[in-house]
């Protein structure tokens, strides 16, 4: 089969060779302590006169409090106190924001408990067994409600959940984009449409080292310090001063290391506030530590989203219009960490990579009986519904049209010339060169073979499948004019110090759980100054020491605060041509920076490194300027990144037990400037994993009375190696035009493009059986059932 | 999750004997299974600690237990309901005790419970065949008692 490019130029790949230190594959410098076991996590902190914290959870997913019964508990010894929300409330407590703006969340239940697991009291004790016994003692006279599990019950408002707010409906907002009346028209013209039905199932990110904190608020000095496992460190110490009203400066919040975050370490969790205010009451540390049942059962869970898919295309397979229309469950509270302007997030990347005239899409979210959340799982704000959406949508629409779906692809990208890119949801993409990933991909897999393969199978009766998914992403949140979260800009900061023997520190306002910014942000620092990666030391975490930032999730650490230390590294090297410019005894307008160090033009020779700089800096300073060598840049972008990619996944599906082996999977991502190859491999490794795990394991599932029904490991799987399948990976390179170094971003890429691959492979195995579409998890009993329906229609 | 379950035991004692049998907290206490600890309030009411071990979910739970007699001195309804290790079951269980023309009775069960927390994650087929363990082994020790105590009397 011969494919329609129409744009690409393999010939032209634009990768970047390595330079001085971008583009190295170096080591991790943070992974020796890992490796040994060195590793501080906030488990790992003791203070002198710490206590323990154990919560009480609601075993009913919605019910009438009537009494608290503290007293049984309190007779324990070594219990110090029990904290109910009636406790909380007198304090000021008892509810606090959530970081989308429009709701507020209960921080221990007061009134009623409106999920099972939802926190009712806290147990202070002298060890965590006690405290753990003593929650066992504290008697709660439930009075259990009817509940609310299915959104699509919700949005009847025959039972209101929130009986708190002013008005009195499940539903929680509306939000749409594009064009409705010239989707509409365009969809009901076109030759050819599907309308679909695709659910992205509600999934939890699971880190192994779950939520936690030590707070400790030191009576002799005043100051509040949080151990905490946060992804953002800044902003939650400012959501801590305006709900308690302690000033800013007496607090102080360490994110020491963090086993995995996936987004699921950015919220405010009522542990945090309630060990926080016991602390703050009884005047010793307090310790809290989630249980992994805790952690599935009330943290930030991911997706659950229900979308009706509306694609339109000509005979001839060119499309014509998008229409996406959700509902989207909210669990009790609305605490989806979106940016305020942006109440579905970044959903509108719908469109994805292809040039649809008009596209439009609408979302309504609802309260449920279920745990709160909805961002989380290394997705940046809703992209990885967005891009399952429109990548299954895609290979529903070429099935339909019988073409190829890569062709189909090929057929319908935004072409290369036409970048910057503005979409019909109003995003503006920057960079791109879809043709090329995809032909890449299809090149490097063996395309037509595979298809020959198939072909030679399907004769013989058996199922084999290949799946495609071309995503783009939009991420890099985000331009201060569009982007917030509480108000707060959504810029992040930089600060570099360079010491008089050439070495240096570099702090930022991005906290990493995994990411390897120890690395790749020393690496960016030597490329701008010329110095030794392995001698430029980054930390982060502290918020008395690093500037203020916004953290780490969505995929915005390399698009923000790798910006803000490019930039700051360039404030540092402008400062060094001064001090040069005295050191060479040349004009400040003589000194270029060529070949990683400032010359004299036109004098061979004459130069010098920016190590004999940083020594000058402290021990000649140029007369009448300020010793040293540091500079801060906080980085404004002034659009997102858009990485992108072309996944391909090649299945065998037993048609008699349902098993499907993924026998290859190819990534190749296109993520602009690679500061680390390998680091950005074991990225992807990473999320192409879990992406595997939400397409064949992993669901939230409750039954029809709100049992939260797999609240551990035995029920929630992770997986193994056993299971993992080897992945292949690849790049393309096109730089974003706006980003200091040309950097877009990859974390989330993985997960956000792998789910729709794995779908379309193992429909597509199954397509001669007549199956249009199996749900996530595919488990095996789901495409058993799947492919003995669909046989016992023919 | 709802579960419900029904059976019959033939006990080799008078109605009478057995309508007042299971009329009594100490003697009904002492036919539930795993029995640790068992507190008598009253002629109607009395709290129960048992050994629970069902899948992951092991531990004591602890229950209170109230009999609700009909007039008819033939129906006898019971409301147990507490939990433990965060999980809550109630259950409502009803009995009726029929005289049999051989001085025997037969005592017809019918018990419905309800779920919540771990133990309801544990899986409906362990967890319904667990429940229903302990429902007809206290039943069955209802009928093995009352047989001990025919057989003293005889």
């Amino acid at each position: 089969m011969a494919m329609t490019t129409e744009t690409t130029d393999t010939s032209a790949a634009p990768e970047l060779q390595p330079r001085h230190a971008i583009g190295l594959s170096m080591k991790r410098k943070e992974d020796p302590r890992f490796i040994r076991g060195a590793g501080r996590y906030v488990d790992d902190i003791t203070l002198p006169g710490m206590h323990y914290m154990a919560l009480v959870h609601s075993p009913y997913p919605h019910a009438k409090i009537n009494r608290i019964d503290k007293s049984a508990a309190l007779a324990l010894p070594g219990v110090k106190a029990v904290i109910t929300g009636e406790d909380l409330v007198a304090a000021g407590l008892g509810w606090i924001p959530t970081f989308h703006g429009y709701d507020k969340q209960m921080v221990l239940a007061v009134g009623k408990a409106l999920f099972q697991y939802q926190e009712v009291a806290g147990v202070i004790a002298t060890s965590r067994e006690i405290a753990l016994d003593a929650a066992e003692l504290v008697e709660v006279d439930y009075e259990p409600l009817d509940v609310l599990v299915d959104p699509f019950e919700s949005m009847r408002d025959t039972l209101i959940i929130r009986n708190d707010r002013e008005n009195k409906t499940n539903h929680i907002y509306h939000w749409e984009v594009g064009d409705r009346s010239k989707t509409d028209a365009a969809l009901a013209a076109s030759e050819v449409a599907i309308d679909e039905k695709i659910v992205f199932q509600r999934v939890h990110p699971a880190p192994l080292e779950p939520c936690g904190i030590v707070a400790d608020m030191n009576g002799g000095t005043g100051r509040l310090t949080m151990y905490l496992t946060s992804q953002a460190p800044h902003a939650h110490r400012t959501v801590v001063s305006l709900v308690t009203g302690i000033p800013e400066d007496k607090i102080r919040i360490v994110s020491p290391d963090i086993g995995g975050g996936f987004g699921n370490k950015v919220p405010v969790y009522p542990g945090y506030v309630v060990a926080t205010a016991a602390s703050v009451i009884l005047g010793f540390p307090v310790k809290w530590i989630e249980t992994r049942t805790e952690n599935l059962t009330t943290t930030g869970f991911a997706r659950d989203y229900h979308m009706r898919v509306q694609i339109g295309a000509s005979r001839a397979g060119k499309i014509t219009a998008l229409k996406v229309t959700t509902v989207a469950d909210h669990g009790a509270f609305d605490a989806a960490a979106d940016p305020t302007k942006y109440p579905a997030g970044l959903f509108g990347i719908v469109t994805g990579s292809y040039d649809f005239p008009t596209a439009f899409t609408e979302l309504d979210a609802y309260f449920t009986n279920k745990a709160p959340g909805g961002v989380a799982y290394r997705c940046s704000f809703r992209v990885t519904e967005a891009s399952y959406a429109i990548e299954r949508g895609m290979d529903m629409l070429a099935q339909r049209l019988g073409i190829d779906p890569a062709e189909f692809r090929l057929l319908n990208f935004v072409k290369k010339a036409q970048f910057p890119y503005p979409s019909p949801l109003g995003f503006v993409y920057d960079s791109g060169d879809y043709h090329l990933t995809l032909q890449k991909a299809l090149d490097q897999i063996g395309y037509q073979q595979l298809r020959a393969e198939q072909a030679e199978k399907r004769a013989r009766g058996e199922y084999m499948g290949i799946g495609i998914s071309t995503f783009t992403e939009a991420v890099g949140a985000g331009p201060n004019k569009l982007f917030d979260i509480m108000g707060i800009k959504m810029f992040d900061s930089a600060e570099i110090r360079i010491h008089p023997t050439g070495s240096g520190i570099v702090r930022t306002g991005a906290r990493h759980q995994g990411q390897g910014h120890e690395t790749t942000w020393a690496q960016i620092v030597a490329e701008e100054l010329g110095l030794d990666p392995q001698n430029i030391l980054v930390e982060e975490g502290d918020t008395d020491t690093a500037p203020y930032g916004l953290g780490t999730y969505a995929s915005r650490s390399t698009p923000v605060a790798g910006g803000a230390i490019a930039l700051a590294a360039r404030k540092v090297r402008e400062k060094a041509k001064k001090i040069a410019a005295h050191v060479l005894e040349a004009s400040e307008d003589d000194i270029e920076w060529e070949d990683y160090k400032f010359k004299v033009s036109g004098v061979p020779g004459k130069t010098i490194t920016m190590k004999e700089i940083a020594f000058a800096a402290y021990t000649n300073p140029s007369p009448g300027s300020e010793p040293g060598l540091e500079a801060t840049f906080y980085y404004d972008p002034p659009n997102m990144t858009f990485p992108h990619g072309a996944y391909i996944a090649v299945v065998d599906v037993d048609a008699e037990t349902g098993f499907v082996n993924v026998r290859r999977f190819l990534a190749i991502d296109d993520c602009g400037t690679v500061i680390n190859p390998m680091i950005v491999e074991g990225q992807i490794h990473g999320g192409l994993t879990e992406g595997f795990a939400i397409a064949f394991m992993q669901e939230i599932r409750f039954d029809a009375g709100g049992n939260h029904l797999n609240t551990n490991f035995t029920e929630y799987l992770v997986p193994t190696s056993l299971e993992t399948p080897h992945w292949e990976t690849g790049k393309t390179c096109t730089p974003s035009p706006h980003h200091p170094i040309g950097a877009k971003g990859v974390g989330e890429s993985p997960n956000v493009g792998s789910p729709a691959a794995f779908v379309n492979a193992v429909v597509d195995a199954l397509a001669p059986l007549g199956v249009k579409h199996i749900e996530m998890p595919m488990t095996r009993a789901k495409v058993w059932h799947a492919i003995k329906d669909a046989q016992a229609q023919r | 999750m709802n579960l419900h379950w029904k059976g019959q035991e033939h006990v080799a004692a008078d109605k009478a004997t057995t309508w007042a049998f299971i009329n009594d907290p100490a003697q009904i206490s002492k036919c539930l299974p795993d029995l640790l600890e068992a507190t008598i309030h009253d002629a109607h009411s009395f709290d129960a600690i048992v050994q629970v071990g069902v899948g992951p979910v092991r531990g004591k739970f602890k229950f209170k237990i109230t009999l609700d007699p009909q007039p008819d001195e033939t129906t006898m309804n019971m409301k147990i309901s507490g939990g433990g290790l965060g999980s809550v079951v109630d259950l409502l269980a009803g009995a009726t005790v029929l005289a049999n023309d051989d001085r025997t009775t037969t005592l017809d069960w019918e018990g419905t419970a309800s779920m919540r927390g771990p133990v309801a994650t544990v899986g409906g087929r362990v967890i319904d065949a667990q429940a229903e363990r302990v429902i007809s082994t206290t039943f069955g020790n209802v009928k093995s008692r009352l047989a001990g105590t025919a057989a003293t009397s005889a």
